[in-house]
């Protein structure tokens, strides 16, 4: 008995014929496979300044909840150029996990690498240091000088 | 091996404090969904992922998702960081001020401290993955 045959016949809707492993939508897709779709290479970017607000570096994966919308522009401090760069190298980072042979994207990432490099080294020269590398490096150790991370600041 | 950088992923300035705000944003720090268990969910299911890219991504993923339990921490502490009596009360604080006070505890807005319990590590990449996409989807 073939139940797609006699819905054509009644008139209701026609469907193409599947193999019985194989279901309908996408159009014989076979039966219990689940996917997401695989992100494309080569797609456009955000800069760095946009990502930090957008909360990803990839224009298609931008999806608000809600349609709720980040909109407020950071202000140009050592601070925000380090999370911008960081950001942007985090993001690229996960897409290369799963894109390693994309090597655009490879020497995007070198580029932010650099430039994060040079954010760390304004951002330190102001705000003492980032990592326990450092910590040191004027020969006393600051790494113990707030604010702290978590700490309220006033100042944006 | 972790290093820590002494920063936030994005910046945390909350000028005014809101104990009611801070007692259901705790969720997302420690609650079934927060990001206490999503960071701990994929550094524990990568040990028995087989791909090296799943590896890799299991690996970068859980790394930033304590970055964003500290994000979510500094928010719960910022929101708390001077408390009045009467705020507390009348805002509803009183019952997580009376065990942790000021303290940012791992513990869903209900109260419920953080569990294990609210993740899975099956040691099957599918079975695992699948559980990823549940957690995640209830932030999405």
């Amino acid at each position: 008995m073939n139940h797609q045959t006699d819905q054509a016949e009644n008139g209701v809707m026609t469907l193409p014929q599947c193999a019985n492993a194989d279901g309908q939508l996408p159009s014989c897709a076979p039966l219990a496979n689940p996917y997401v779709p695989f992100q494309q290479t080569g797609a456009d970017l955000y800069t760095a300044s946009c990502a930090l607000i957008r909360g990803t570096l990839f224009p298609g994966l931008d999806l608000p909840y809600g349609g709720q919308e980040n909109t407020q522009e950071k202000l140009a401090t050592a601070s925000v150029e380090l999370q911008q760069m960081g950001f942007a190298l985090q993001e690229l980072a996960l897409y290369l996990d799963t894109h390693a042979e994309d090597t655009e994207a490879a020497q995007l990432f070198n580029q932010y690498v650099e430039l994060y490099q040079q954010a760390i080294e304004q951002y330190q020269q102001g705000n003492g240091p980032l990592t326990l590398m450092d910590a040191a490096a004027n020969g006393t150790y600051d790494w113990l000088a707030g604010p702290w991370p978590w700490e309220y600041r006033k100042e944006r | 091996m972790f290093v820590y950088e002494k920063k936030l992923q994005y910046p945390v300035r909350i000028q005014n404090v809101n104990p009611q705000l801070a007692a259901i944003v705790i969720s997302q720090y420690g609650g079934p969904d927060g990001e206490l268990g999503a960071s701990l969910r994929y550094l524990s299911q990568r040990y028995s992922m087989p791909y090296d890219a799943l590896k890799g991504l299991l690996t970068d993923i859980g790394t930033e998702e304590l970055g964003h339990l500290e994000m979510v921490g500094s928010i719960v502490h910022q929101l708390t960081r001077t408390l009045t009596e009467e705020q507390m009360k009348e805002q509803g604080f009183a019952p997580y001020f009376v065990d942790h006070t000021a303290g940012v505890y791992p513990q869903a807005a209900s109260g419920t401290p953080w569990s294990a319990a609210t993740m899975a590590v099956t040691g099957d990449p599918m079975a695992d993955l699948v559980e990823d996409m549940a957690a995640d989807a209830t932030t999405m």
